[in-house]
Order: structure tokens, then sequence, then C-alpha cells
């Protein structure tokens, strides 16, 4: 098979995860736009900025029907922004994400691209400039960027655990960081401080599964990480949860200290549960920063 | 074999294997199960995490026990249980089993076969010479290997008669010749019999005797009687015992033919008594129509009463010839007949016309002479069809010249005119008395009471044929009862009155008698031997050991003293007994039976019939361990967490199962889905040749044509369906398409028929050689040969090339050619009749009805038609304007040949005809 027939090949295979990953992040940002819609009642005025009429792209919500009807022209009302803010996210590409323990749960890492990506769509509509941590996407705003982060996050990182990306974040900007926070919390500590540093605020989200919490194992076993590095036997793994559970919580304890101390806001979301609470949960910590 | 707790085991010492399972269990216990390996992401909080203890999670104990119980059958099932093992009966030598074989034993019998087969299943194991020997039929003991017995113990029936004195004494000679000596088994079946103590001596005699029998008492039914209006029956038993109650069903034929229960009642046997009586009031019709009683539940030939003529009662029909003399009741000419007939007989009263349809039994005409010629041609038809015409004569007849120069047909022989009388105050010599009967004669063997006389009588012409015809006469010779047959009836003529007037012989018994013996009056009471005397009585239904009626075959007649009190035996068999007029049943038990239960001696053991059979048990333990061992790799799995894979394995083999069942369900499924695709909407649909390209071609061109049919006529058809002739239903579609290839296949047989059955339904086919640019119409071109191989088992009606008033040329379009891509002139269709005629000033002729069952042509229509998605032409059609002409042109004839085949000769109606002349501008 000659190159480009094979590069066309992987590029439609790329391309096919996007459109249900964006189509799902859309869809879930939509339920987020309607919570907010309501909110216009009070101080209307001060925020107000122009109406412009709408093209394509925007979505049909978006329109002020009140200015539209009394013309045939469809008017979209744009609110005025003092700074454009930038907000830098890092999704965990790491083996140690991909990882789901029933049929029925999404797999960790899906569930984070969404909750990313679905919080890159409302603050490009927001106005906001979105990027990635590090030098591959500076922040930008407009909907290509919500593709071009699509194609960041469709690919896998070969690494067990992936350390936190804290690079050329840019000073004063707000980030988001998603991981299970489960490899080296050194790096976590240092990404961290570095962004306290800079006066990078954020927030940190931990994705778990729900067999992680609960540790539902018994019997002879021979735990493996999901790139194989790792792994740990014993005999009797009833014996271990007890054990294992206060270690998770001292992690998150650890975690949550981190965060005092920069100023970051934590959250721990379950692949279980909704991820629309997620999305809501993250939509009011970071509006709460930019507004 | 070893017995241990009621179980027998063939090899014991296997057992001995079971002490080693609590060091299994041991053994087991200590070993862990495999680890399993888990993905797990969160390890990194784990490393470094020791188990409290060293020793691992052990096997659960119902794990253990499964497996332990897995093991512990297999060694039980391979020890080769037994249960209840048959105990060795000490004996050695030969044995002889000895079987009443009565109709007592028939209901037991099975169980009393199950004893002879186990009895000889033992003999046969001990390695004994069994003979066999039933009392009821004995043959002389021949003692050979038991397993040639059990081949022959099916064949073994019970006999429905109880061992005789010829049986007996056949079977006492039979067992003195036997050489050595042997043990008896005795199979009795519980009554007692004349006899039975010699044979039980003589086998006492020769070895040691075991008496097997049934605890239960025999049960019998006595004949059924008929008393005060009522059916009689009774219900004994051998022995006395507890109250219990027994039902009795009465079976017979319905209005239908079919043999059902018509009656049942219980009869109650109390505590101590051995008989039971039973009263069934029943309507006349109904018992009449009884064939037997039984005893439910019961199945032996003792407890079936058969019935006879004595249940039914016959209907006879009186008329005198002077009846209106009121008050002279003791002088009515039909007095003596009524008394004799009443217990026995129902009347039928009025007209002679209006009581033949009723079909009586008998007619009695008394001192009739003259017949109105209806009445006589009904009689005479009645007689034929087998009635009985019983006349007397009198002076009427006397005096008439009914019978004299020429026989009557309702009169056994001529008649002298006047008669004689004999024996009066003004006659010479003395009243004549009745001779003896003579052989032959119905009424032979009969006593003549010495009081009879007969004083006055009608005389018979000497005939050729009169010595026939006299079944009684008198002393000097003069006939008194003549009867000749008549079709399937008889007339019997009695040459007296009815009356005491002419003889005293209806003042006698032998009067009643003779009119019994004629089956005039049957009797309500049973026939006894003396009047059945010299009497002739075949087989018609005999009865086996267990109740059931069969052929009697060959079997001889019987006489008729010994056909009711003879002993039953081989040449008597219990059965329905008839001659021509009558019907007798000799049951097994007679009226006065008394069973009387066997009463063996003490020095006998008797045993009851019960037998416990083998029952081999280490197949099922087997099988329990298999199933046991299934369970265990079950929950094995699901400890180890992998019972998730086996449920994929599962539902694999499961799904495969389930398709295979369901394959034949989608099969209707998709009969179903193609009949709704092909009649939600209305579809032309096109023959599948399997050439691709054609088929495309046909189904564009079909697309086309109902795009032009959608937007110029009311006609909207759905999208073309293509048609594989063997396998769709062809019934949906008005008509077909069928492109001819040279290399298609011809359908099947099945594919014809249908086809055939389409066309004869109203369908069209449309063929289309698509070769008239080459071709003309014929047998020239390959698909013109192909067309006539395909076409020949059709049913096709003669053809003819489109006649210029055919309905075609103007069923939407008024059209004269048929052009397609072709524009070939040959387009042939069903020819019109013989007789059809222009009539005139009409422009057309009137046609044939319906739709031509075929179009033929050549011109390739499907591809003038066809178009693409978007509704652009296919292929090209001609050049230039002309070319658009003609595929116009070929649209038309696509409409016009689907306006023809729905509306049919529709636009053939002269109805429409000056509005075609104003078009057609004539």
């Amino acid at each position: 098979m000659s190159a480009p027939r094979v590069l066309r090949q992987r590029a439609e295979a790329q391309a096919e995860t996007l459109p249900p990953l964006l189509a799902r992040a859309e869809h879930l940002a939509g339920t987020v736009l309607l919570g907010d819609h309501g909110r216009r009642r009070a101080g209307l005025g001060d925020d107000f900025w122009q109406y412009r009429p709408a093209q394509a792209g925007d979505s049909r919500r978006m329109i002020d029907h009140r200015r539209s009807a009394r013309g045939d022209v469809q008017y979209v009302r744009e609110r005025e922004w003092e700074i454009a803010q930038s907000v830098m996210l890092w999704v965990d590409q790491g083996a140690s994400m991909r990882f789901a323990s029933d049929k029925g749960y999404e797999i960790k890492a899906d569930r984070a691209r969404l909750i990313g990506l679905s919080v890159a769509i409302l603050l490009v509509r927001a106005g906001e400039r979105v990027g990635l941590t590090g030098t591959t996407l500076p922040p930008r705003r407009g909907n290509g960027q919500i593709h071009r982060l699509a194609e960041a996050w469709s690919r896998d990182a070969a690494a067990d655990y992936a350390p936190p990306e804290h690079r050329a974040m840019i000073p004063h900007s707000r980030a988001l960081f998603i991981s299970d926070f489960l490899g080296d919390m050194q790096e976590v500590e240092l990404a961290l401080t570095k962004a306290a540093d800079r006066g990078v605020k954020g927030v940190v989200l931990q994705v778990l599964d729900p067999s992680e919490e609960s540790f539902p194992y018994r019997g002879r076993t021979i735990f493996e990480s999901v790139g194989g590095s790792i792994r740990h036997e014993t005999l009797k793994a009833g014996e271990l949860r007890n054990r294992y559970l206060e270690r998770l919580a001292e992690r998150r304890d650890m975690l949550a200290a981190l965060c005092r101390a920069t100023g970051w806001q934590m959250g721990l979301h379950h692949t279980g549960e909704s991820a629309q609470v997620a999305l809501l949960w993250l939509w009011r910590a970071l509006d709460g920063g930019t507004r | 074999m070893t017995v241990l707790g009621g179980i027998g085991f063939a090899s014991p010492w296997l057992l001995v294997a079971l002490l080693a399972l609590p060091v299994l269990w041991l053994i087991l216990r200590a070993v862990p199960p495999a680890p399993i390996r888990r993905l797990f992401p969160a390890v990194t909080l784990l490393l470094g995490l020791r188990d409290e203890e060293s020793v691992s999670d052990r096997t659960p104990w119902w794990l253990l026990l499964i497996r332990m119980l897995a093991v512990a059958a297999v060694i039980v099932g391979l020890a080769g249980p037994v249960l209840n093992p048959q105990r060795n009966v000490d004996g050695k030598g030969p044995l002889l089993i000895l079987l009443d074989a009565g109709w007592a034993g028939a209901s037991g019998w099975t169980q009393r076969m199950d004893l002879l087969d186990a009895q000889l299943t033992e003999a046969g194991r001990a390695g004994r010479p069994v003979a066999v020997m039933r009392l009821t039929a004995p043959e002389p003991p021949v003692f050979q290997s038991a397993d040639i017995w059990r081949s022959r113990v099916p064949g073994i029936v019970p006999q429905p008669w109880q061992p005789g004195p010829d049986q007996i004494a056949a079977a006492l000679g039979d067992i003195a010749e036997v050489a050595t000596g042997f043990d008896t088994h005795w199979l009795s079946d519980g009554l007692e019999y004349e006899g039975r103590d010699r044979v039980l001596s003589a086998v006492s005699d020769r070895g040691t005797l075991t008496v097997f029998m049934s605890s239960a008492a025999v049960l019998g039914l006595r004949p059924a009687s008929y008393v005060d209006g009522a059916v009689q029956l009774t219900v004994l038993r051998a022995a006395a015992g507890e109250e219990r109650t027994q039902a009795v069903v009465a079976l017979g034929p319905d209005p239908s033919g079919t043999v059902r229960v018509l009656e049942r009642a219980e009869a109650r046997l109390e505590a101590g008594e051995t008989e039971a009586q039973l009263s069934l009031s029943l309507p006349t019709e109904l018992r009449a129509r009884i064939s037997r009683f039984e005893l439910e539940g019961q199945r032996s030939a003792g407890a079936v009463a058969l019935t006879d003529d004595g249940l039914s009662r016959r209907e006879v029909a009186l008329f005198a010839g002077r009846q209106d003399r009121e008050g002279l009741e003791l002088l009515s000419p039909l007095h003596y007949l009524t008394q004799v007939l009443v217990p026995s007989a129902d009347f039928v009263d009025g007209a002679l016309l209006d009581v033949l349809p009723a079909n009586p039994d008998v007619v009695v005409l008394s001192d009739v002479a003259t017949l109105a010629p209806a009445e006589r041609d009904a009689l005479t038809e009645w007689v034929e069809n087998g009635g009985l015409l019983l006349r007397f004569s009198g002076p009427r007849m006397a005096a008439s010249d009914i019978g004299r120069d020429e026989a009557d047909p309702l009169l056994p022989v001529r008649l002298r005119s006047g008669g004689r009388t004999v024996g009066g105050a003004m006659s010479w010599g003395e009243a004549k008395t009745l001779a003896p009967f003579a052989e032959g004669s119905p009424f032979f063997g009969l006593d003549i009471p010495a009081e009879v006389t007969v004083s006055t009588q009608v005389v018979a012409q000497p005939d050729p044929d009169l010595a026939d015809r006299v079944i009684a006469a008198l002393s000097d010779g003069t006939p008194l009862v003549t009867r000749k047959p008549l079709g399937l009836g008889q007339v019997v003529l009695f040459h007296v009155t009815a009356d005491a007037e002419w003889s005293s012989l209806p003042l006698s018994g032998l009067f009643v008698e003779m009119l019994d013996r004629l089956a005039v009056s049957s009797g309500a009471k049973r026939p006894d031997a003396a009047a059945l005397e010299g009497t002739i009585w075949n087989p018609l239904r005999v009865m086996d050991g267990f109740g059931e009626l069969e052929d009697a075959g060959n079997q001889a007649g019987v006489e008729g003293g010994a056909l009711v009190s003879a002993v039953l035996g081989p040449d008597l068999r219990p059965g329905i007994y008839g001659n021509e007029k009558r019907r007798i049943a000799r049951n097994v038990l007679a009226p006065d039976t008394v069973l009387a239960p066997v009463a063996w001696p003490a020095s006998v053991s008797v045993v009851g019939l019960e037998v416990e059979r083998e029952q081999p048990l280490g197949g099922w333990l087997l099988s329990l361990a298999l199933l046991l061992l299934a369970a265990d790799i079950v929950a094995s799995l699901a400890l180890s967490g992998r019972l998730g894979q086996l449920r994929g394995a599962l539902s694999a083999v499961l799904a495969v199962f389930l398709l295979s069942q369901d394959a034949s369900a989608q099969a209707t499924s998709e009969a179903e889905r193609f009949a709704l695709e092909a009649t939600h909407e209305l579809a032309l649909a096109h023959v599948l040749t399997g050439n691709r390209s054609v088929d495309d071609v046909a189904r564009a061109g079909l697309l086309g044509l109902s795009q032009t049919l959608l937007y110029r006529t009311s006609v909207e058809p759905a999208g073309p369906i293509g048609i594989d002739l063997e396998r769709d239903e062809l019934a949906f579609f008005p008509m077909l398409y069928w492109p001819v290839t040279p290399d298609q296949p011809a359908p099947s047989e099945e594919a014809y028929a249908r086809l055939n059955t389409y066309l004869r339904l109203g369908g069209m086919i449309l063929f289309d050689t698509r070769d008239a640019d080459v071709a003309r119409f014929g047998a020239g071109s390959p698909n013109g040969r192909k067309l006539q191989q395909l076409a020949a088992p059709l049913d096709i009606p003669p053809l003819e090339p489109v006649p210029r008033d055919h309905v075609l040329t103007r069923a939407f379009y008024l059209l004269q050619d048929f052009p397609g891509r072709h524009a070939g002139p040959d387009v042939w269709v069903e020819a019109a009749p013989m007789d059809a005629e222009q009539i005139e000033g009409m422009p057309f002729r009137n046609l044939n009805d319906g739709v031509t069952p075929v179009v033929i042509g050549g011109n390739d229509w499907a591809a003038a038609w066809a178009v693409d998605g978007q509704g652009r032409s296919l292929l090209p059609v001609g050049r230039g304007l002309a070319g658009e002409r003609q595929r116009e042109l070929a649209h038309r004839f696509g409409v016009n040949l689907v306006m023809h085949v729905l509306t049919g000769n529709y636009k053939s109606d002269q109805v429409h005809v000056p509005a075609l002349l104003d078009r057609l501008g004539q």
C-alpha cells in the first residue's frame, strides 16, 4: 500500500473518532447554555456590547428574538468583555486513563476528553481563548480551535502515567487539569506550584473509575497497570481494601492541600456518574474566576 | 451380588475407595486457587502493601463438597448398585409354570405377565428348564430354555372361559406323561372350578408347589334381564369383602353409529355381600341400542354382559279386515295376537300407508283380502326391504278371488276358492290336528299339544312349489302355515283365523311359540334350551378373554340347546350368535352363576402377584457425577471471575440453536415482507433473468414506465420489483415484464405451475425478445428459440398479431404501432374468437373479454422506457426528434398496456364508441 493511501486511511480512522466526540461535547455544552439563559434578567445593560447579524455556525438559541422580531434579519446579542481570558487545558492522555472496570462504565480517558472539550466549547462561545498547556496548541479563539483540541486529544500517550504539562503557561491565565492523579505526585506538585508562581489560577478535576473508589476485589490476584509496567501480587485482595482506601484518601488530601496552597479548586468525578454534573461544576468553578 | 441396605452391588469392593475421600478433601483444600490477573490503574497505591497472612484464600467448602460428591457418585456408580435386587429362590431342576388363564385373570393380566416374565428370567438365570401350561388351553408341557418361553410371553392371552372338564382331563393327562419330577408355580386366577383339586394333587406329587394369586377379588356381571320395565343387572364378586362401589356402563352405538357410553350407574356392594343388584330404567329407544354392559375398569370377559334381542322390542302393526264391532273385544280378530305380543312388542297404530314409512318389524294382516294398489305396492316394497308380513285368513279371504288364478305376490301360495270346513256340525269327519313339524321348518322341535284342532281353513292350490313353502301342516297333509321369501323379507300365511273361530290354535301355548319362532314376538325372557332345541346358531361375534368382541371367522354353528346350557370352551365361545332373524348373546356368566373364591390347602404357599423390578442405579449415579462436575466448572469459573468468557461461549451456542430454530420463522417473515412490499402499492414487476445488464435495464425501464404512469395517469405505481420465479409469489402483480435472453435457465415445474395459475387468474406476461432490430418475430433468432422453449409449458391461448381494433390500441392513447427501442411491427396477443364480427357502422369488433394473458414482441421496450435515478433516459432511441417521438410512442404503449391490464376490456365497451369516433375524426 502506498504511503499516501495509508496516511489517508489513518486520517479517516482518526477523523471518525472526532465527530462523535464533538457532537457529544456540543450536546453536553448545550445543556449548560440552557441553564445560563435565564441569568440575563439581571444586570443586562452592563454587559451589552452589540447586536450583530447571525452568521452560519451560530446556534439558534443564540439568536436574540426580541431584536430579530423587529426586522427580517436575525441578530445575535454579544456581550462586552473587558479582557479576553486565556484558558489552558491539560487532559491526561496516559495509559492509566484508558481503563473501565465494567462495560457499563465509560473509559476514564473518554470521559475526561468529553468534559474537557465541552468546557472548551463553552469557553469559545463565551469568547475566551482556549488552548493546551505546553507548546503544541497555544490559546486561540474560534470554532476551529475546538477541532484542533479534539484532534490533539485523539492521540493516546504510551506512558503509563503521564505527568502534567506545565510548560509555556501564560501568566495570569486560567488552567484546567483533568486526570486521575494516580501517578507521581511530585510532578503534580511541581506543575501546580509553577502555575501558582506565574499567577495562573485554575481547577483540578480528578476522574476515577468506581472500582478504584471501592476496590471490590477478593482472592489471589495480580494487579497490573494498564501499560503493564507495574504489577503487584497479593494472596488475599480482600485484606488490602482498607489500606488501599486509606492511601487513596491520603492522596486526595495531599492534592487538596496542594490546591489550597496554590489557590486552585479541586473537583472529583466518577465515570459512573453523569458527565453533566462534572461539567456544571467545572463551568461554575471557571465562570466564577473569569467574571 | 452383595446386598447392603436393600441395594445390591455388583462389585462391592470398589466402595473401599470411598475411604480415600477425606484424604482428597485435605489435598484439595491445601491447593490454592490460581491467581486472577486484573488491570488496575491504581496499582501505584498498592505498591508496598504486604499481605498480613501468607496463606491464600482457600477453596470454599461448598465447592469442595460438590467435588467430593462427584467423586463419591463415580465410585458408588462404578460399584454397580441395583435397587430391589432379586434374591435367588432355592430350587433346581425343571419348573412348570401353570396358568389358569381364564377370564377371571384377564383384569390383572399385565401383572401376571410381568410375574411370569420375572419368573422366567429367574429360571433362566438359574439355568432351569421351564414349561408353561395354560389350564384353559392345555398343551403337553415341553421343558425348554426360559429364553424361548420369554419370547413367547406376549402371545399368552387369557381365554374367555374357566378350565372345563375337558381341559382338566387333558391337562392331567399331559402332566402324567412328564417323566421327571418338577417344581410348580401356579398363577391362579382366584376362582374355584371343577377339577382344580385333581390338578393340585397331580402337581403336588411331583415337587414343591407355589401358588401366586392376586389379593383382589374377581368381579363379574350377570347377563342383563328386562323385568318390570327396567333392565336388571347383577354385579358379583368372588369374595365378600369391604363395602365398595363398582360402576356399570352401558355401551352402544349413538345415532351416528359410534359406540359410546349410553348410561352409567354405580352398583354398591355392601360389606359382606357378594352380589349387588342394579336396576336401570331406560327409554325404549335407548335400551334397544345398548349392545353391552360392562364393569368399568374391569377388563375381562366375565365383566361384560352382551345383550341380544332380549332388550329390544319389536314394532308390530296390526290390521284386521273388520274392526268396528263395538263391544266385542273378545271376538276381535286381533285379541289373541295382542295378548301374545303385548309383553314383548310395541304396537304401531295408524293407516297402513302411514305406518309403513315408520318401518315396523312386522305387519300383521288378519283376514284382509284385497288391498288398494297403492297399499299393495307399498307393502310389497316394504317386504322386499326385509319386512315380515304375517297374514291370517278368514271368511273374507276365503270369499275373495285373491290368489285364485295366479300367484299373488303378497300370498305364499295360490288359494282354492271357498276353503274347507272339517269337523263342523254339518260336515263329515273330525276336526284335524297338527302333524309334527318337519325338519327344516322354523317350528321344528316344538311340542304340539293334543287339544289344538283346526275345523276350518283356506286351502292351497297344489302348485309345484307348494311343498317347499309349507312350514306347518295338518295331520292329513294340508298346509296350515305357508311361507315364501320375497326380496329380503318374507310372507307368512296362517291358513286359519287369528281368533278362535276356525281353530283352537290361538288358544294354545303353541301359538305363542310359533310366533316366537317366526320372530314376531321376540322373547323378553331368555329362550330356554328346550325352546331352541333343534336350531342351529352361527357365531357372529365372539369375545376374547379381555371382553373384546372379535369376528367369529369360520367357527362352526352351535346347536340351540347347547348354546344356552353347555359349558363354555373352545367349541362354544361367548359372543353373539344368530340366525337370519334373531340374535342370542351367550355370556360368560349365566343368570345363576355364583363366583366362588379358590381355597388352597394350608400346605401350599400362596404368594401375591406384586413384582419389584430390579433397578440398576449405576447409570443414574454416573450421570449425577457428570452434572456435579459441570456445576463445579461453572462454580470455579464464577469464583475466578472468568464466567464472563463462558457466558460469551454459552450465548454463542445458544444463538446457534436459536438460529437453527428460527430459520423457518425467518423464511415466513421474509415471504411476508415481500408480500407487504408488493402489495402496499401497485408495483410493476419484471422476471429476473440472471443476466445482470438485462435485469438492470428491465428495472430501469419499469421505473421509467412507473414514472410516466405517475405523471400522466391516475395509476401511481411504487418502484418496480424483480421477481425470482422459483421463490416469489406472483399473485400480487398485475403484469410481469419478461425479457428473454438466450442463456436464462428455464423455470422449474413448480414455477411453471405457479405461472399457469397466474395466467389463468388474470395475470399478464409481456415477453420481450429484444431483437426486433435484427430478426422478425419467430424462431429465427436465439432469443426467439429461447422464447419458444420458455413458453412451451405455459397455458397460452392461440395468438395473432395485434389487430387494428384491439383494445391495446385505445386503452389510453390511440396507437397503431407499438415501438420500443426498436420499431418492429410484430406484437402478438391472444387471438380474437372466431365469431367476432364487426357490426355494421362500428369501427371495431366486440372482442374477447378479459386481458390477453401474454403480449409477445421484440421491441426492447424496457430499453426505451429506461431512466436513471434522476429521471434521464438511459439509452438512446433512434436519432434526433424522430427518436424522441419513438420513445414517446414506446411510453404510450406502456401506458396503454398497463391500462389494459388494469381495466380489462373497459375501453372495448361500445359505450365509448361515439367519443372515440369523434377523436378518430370519422
